[in-house]
């Protein structure tokens, strides 16, 4: 269980503001938004990559630690370590941790085998395709069982086949895993196939819109009239937050800068 | 495609054997590739100063780049690498870098024999000087360079600091370092050269060589072992590029 | 100003400045003879004394010091490069540069002879040659007469100059050498064992001519070139040497005054070492045959005939002539 409030200041630019949240166990959530309304800044809060400049992060009821095991994360750009072969980038968590090579080996080689990354043990960074790489990031997080997962953007560089395939993998690995995810994205289409709930941002500084909860039977059609309605209301949500001028806002915030 | 790039070279090989012949060009301003070849034949038979053979003076030049360019990678490495990682170590340390980098190492022989003596420790201190701030310069851009995002990675799977410095700070810096090292090896050779025409203890070394031959006017030979040093340079390259392609099999 | 007046003064102009030029004109093409000689050598003194008490004027030719060089080959690729007519320089640069075809150069007329020593440390425990086995000693480049001395006076005491550790050092640096125990021993040219003695940090443990009396060292040489376009010139100079190494032993004390001059040494440094000089304008053919046989001994120079050699170096009959004899 996982709480949230947090408003968070750089330089006088207010990204994010009283955001309040709790999420449960197991769920998978995700959050979207205008751009630069700072989902990435409040995943990277959770994750312990920036300091809020008030309010915590909550585990359990008890405050996170930065860069403590219980967080994990996927970046868009895959972020791996180009020097390091598919079975090395994938262990370098355990390495980390100190797991002696044998065992760490066979953890590795499992995950290979399931993800469907069988013969690219050994091939580095540079011989992998887009969707390779992003599962790869992904079993190099999920090997740590971390509390929470964090998604940003994960399937961002992706075509769109491609997209879809790795949404499906994604989704396939969660049903059967059953880990906490908080996934940043773009794409709403995106967020109704995946999601128990989603969490629309406003514009900056980001507070919460709304919540939906999305209580649709998985696998999801993504073409059924359920599925396009979720899809329109959130869109509607957001276009109106585009237009809003959101004077008040912005008055608010120049008051405060001087 | 390989015979194309023999091919110009040879022409001009020719070439300048015939303008030599003729004596178009005369031979004590430049010999022609016989006399050259002749000249290689006698450093190697008769020596130069008679009784020293070429391949003792390569060694010992080699011993000498070796003594200073190991001691400049043992430290410079290090260096660069918490210079890179450090910012406050980088701004206590880069004024007296920048001081003292732009000072020729052959200015540093005067004092160098003085504190040295002369003799391979002072020859050794000479080429650390040339080799030393290419290879830290390059292993601290390599820091630098490293996309900052791996070092996120690493740490959202709970690395330390130490272990961030051991496993990703140092590989991903690597093939800056073998960039800094090519150049720091390429800087120490000719240095060395320079620096035993001022005078060598034992009467070995290959600059040694090619000043003896100036003094007994021979400038086939001294042709003859410019000839040699450029090939030797040339394949302690290729053997350092051989080496990084060993070690650094993942970039494309 | 109009056109008329700019083409007169323009024309004004225009012949004073070719008056103006004719003296200098004149002068570059008065015979001046491009000489050289070594840096603080003081075995040239006959040449400083040349210039500075107008002899080689009074012979009817203008000298120009067209290089001062820290070392005989140097001066060797002067003349190899056209830039020099004629030189004091050591006969041993002489003729490797000679015998390896480097330059074509004539031996006019000697200079001196001896004016070297060995120099050890005032206070160290070497008294004579064979101490120096297994010792450092410094000369001042391969196949120089130096070299050739330490050879032999090795050799007088059956010893290879091989047991003694041979490094080359230029002679400026060999005092400091000496002072910080780099080798123990040095032998080099005057004035550099005199200045060792004057600086109480070395004492001569021999004297170059107690080694090989009469060595042959320095001389005077010409162009080839040179030589057969200007015999007179040649020959002018060669009276003008013969006249200032006279003057030489005549009026020691201008002749002292004048070294100093020209060394930038103090008095009592340059007294010591013209002592040890021997300036004489006789070559010794006897001696330079023995140092050609040296050099072609150690694989120096691959001479065969060493008379043809003597004959292509020397030109004993420009001194004759001089003399008088």
């Amino acid at each position: 269980m996982k709480t949230f409030p947090g408003r968070n200041q750089g330089e006088d630019v207010h990204v994010l503001d009283h955001l309040q949240y709790r999420i449960e166990n197991g769920k998978f959530i995700s959050i979207i938004g205008p751009s630069g309304c700072g989902k990435t800044t409040l995943l990277r809060i959770i994750a312990g990559l920036e300091k809020a400049s008030t309010g915590k992060v909550l585990l359990d009821g008890h405050e996170m630690v930065q860069g403590s095991e219980e967080v994990g994360m996927i970046f868009q750009e895959y972020a791996l370590f180009p020097w390091r072969t598919t079975l090395q980038n994938i262990e370098m968590g355990l390495e980390i941790r100190g797991v002696e090579k044998e065992k760490r080996r066979s953890t590795a080689m499992e995950y290979i085998r399931s993800f469907d990354l069988n013969g690219f043990e050994k091939r580095y960074p540079r011989e992998l395709s887009g969707g390779m790489k992003q599962r790869v990031a992904i079993a190099r997080t999920l090997i740590m069982n971390p509390r929470v997962v964090l998604m940003d953007e994960p399937f961002g560089s992706l075509d769109s086949q491609t997209r879809n395939a790795m949404q499906e993998f994604l989704l396939g690995v969660w049903l059967k895993r059953g880990d906490t995810i908080i996934f940043v994205t773009h794409n709403v289409d995106e967020a109704v196939f995946l999601s128990d709930e989603i969490v629309i941002l406003s514009k900056r500084p980001a507070k919460i819109i709304q919540r939906k909860e999305v209580t649709l039977t998985r696998p999801r059609d993504r073409t059924s009239e359920e599925c396009n309605k979720i899809w329109r209301e959130i869109l509607k949500l957001l276009e109106e937050e585009m237009k809003s001028e959101g004077k008040d806002d912005y008055r608010r915030s120049i008051l405060q800068s001087t | 495609m390989k015979k194309e790039s023999y091919l110009l070279p040879l022409v001009l090989i020719f070439l300048w054997q015939g303008l030599s012949s003729l004596q178009w060009i005369p031979s004590y301003k430049l010999s022609s590739p016989v006399e050259i070849v002749l000249g290689l034949k006698d450093l190697l038979i008769i020596g130069m100063p008679p009784g020293n053979l070429l391949h003792h003076h390569v060694l010992y030049s080699l011993y000498r780049v070796g003594l200073g360019y190991g001691v400049a990678a043992m430290l410079a490495i290090p260096l660069g690498l918490l210079m890179g990682w450090s910012p406050r170590i980088r701004k206590m340390v880069n004024p007296l870098i920048e001081v003292i980098r732009p000072i020729p190492p052959l200015a540093w022989i005067p004092i160098a024999i003085v504190w040295f003596g002369i003799g391979i420790k002072s020859a050794a201190f000479i080429i650390f000087l040339g080799a030393f701030f290419p290879i830290l310069l390059n292993t601290i851009a390599g820091v630098l360079s490293i996309n900052p995002i791996l070092v996120e990675a690493a740490r959202t799977l709970h690395a330390k600091e130490k272990q961030i410095f051991q496993k990703v700070l140092f590989p991903g810096s690597i093939p800056s370092i073998f960039v800094g090292m090519r150049i720091g090896i390429g800087i120490g050779w000719m240095t060395l050269v320079a620096a035993e025409f001022t005078g060598v203890k034992e009467g070995y070394g290959v600059g040694y060589m090619i000043m003896t031959a100036r003094d007994i006017q021979r400038p086939d030979q001294i042709l003859a072992g410019m000839l040699v040093i450029g090939l030797i340079g040339l394949l302690i390259n290729l053997g350092l590029r051989t080496f990084e392609s060993r070690v650094i099999r993942w970039r494309g | 100003m109009n056109r008329r007046a700019f083409l007169k003064y323009s024309a004004a102009a225009g012949v004073t400045t070719a008056v103006a030029g004719v003296p200098s004109l004149l002068r570059s093409q008065a015979p001046e003879i491009k000489i050289a000689y070594l840096q603080s050598d003081i075995h040239h003194l006959p040449l400083w004394v040349g210039i500075e008490r107008g002899i080689f004027e009074k012979e009817g030719v203008q000298v120009k010091v067209a290089g001062i060089f820290k070392a005989g080959p140097e001066m060797m690729s002067a003349f190899a490069a056209g830039a020099l007519d004629m030189g004091f320089v050591g006969n041993a640069p002489t003729i490797t540069a000679l015998a390896n075809r480097t330059v074509r150069l004539a031996l006019l007329a000697q200079v001196n002879t001896e004016g070297s020593a060995i120099v050890v440390k005032k206070d160290g425990n070497l008294q004579t040659i064979s101490d120096l086995v297994g010792k450092g000693v410094a000369i001042p480049g391969h196949s120089t007469v130096q070299d050739f001395l330490l050879r032999k006076a090795l050799l007088k005491l059956h010893l290879s100059s091989d047991q003694a550790r041979v490094m080359v050092l230029k002679p400026p640096e060999m005092i400091g050498a000496l002072r910080t125990d780099q080798v123990e021993a040095f032998i080099a040219w005057e004035p550099h064992p005199a200045k060792a003695q004057t600086m109480r940090i070395g004492r001569v443990m021999a004297h170059s001519r107690d080694i090989w009396k009469d060595h042959p060292c320095c001389g005077l040489v010409a162009d080839t070139g040179f030589l057969e376009a200007h015999p007179e010139k040649a020959k002018a100079i060669v009276r003008g040497h013969v006249k200032a190494t006279d003057f030489i032993h005549r009026h020691r004390e201008e002749a002292v005054k004048i070294a100093i001059k020209y060394t930038g040494m103090d008095e009592e440094t340059i007294r010591i070492a013209m002592d040890n000089v021997h300036y004489t304008c006789l070559p010794s053919v006897d001696g330079i045959r023995e140092y050609v046989e040296f050099l072609t001994r150690l694989k120096y120079i691959k001479v065969d005939d060493t008379l043809a050699f003597l004959n292509r170096l020397m030109r004993p009959e420009i001194l004759q002539e001089v003399i008088g004899r």
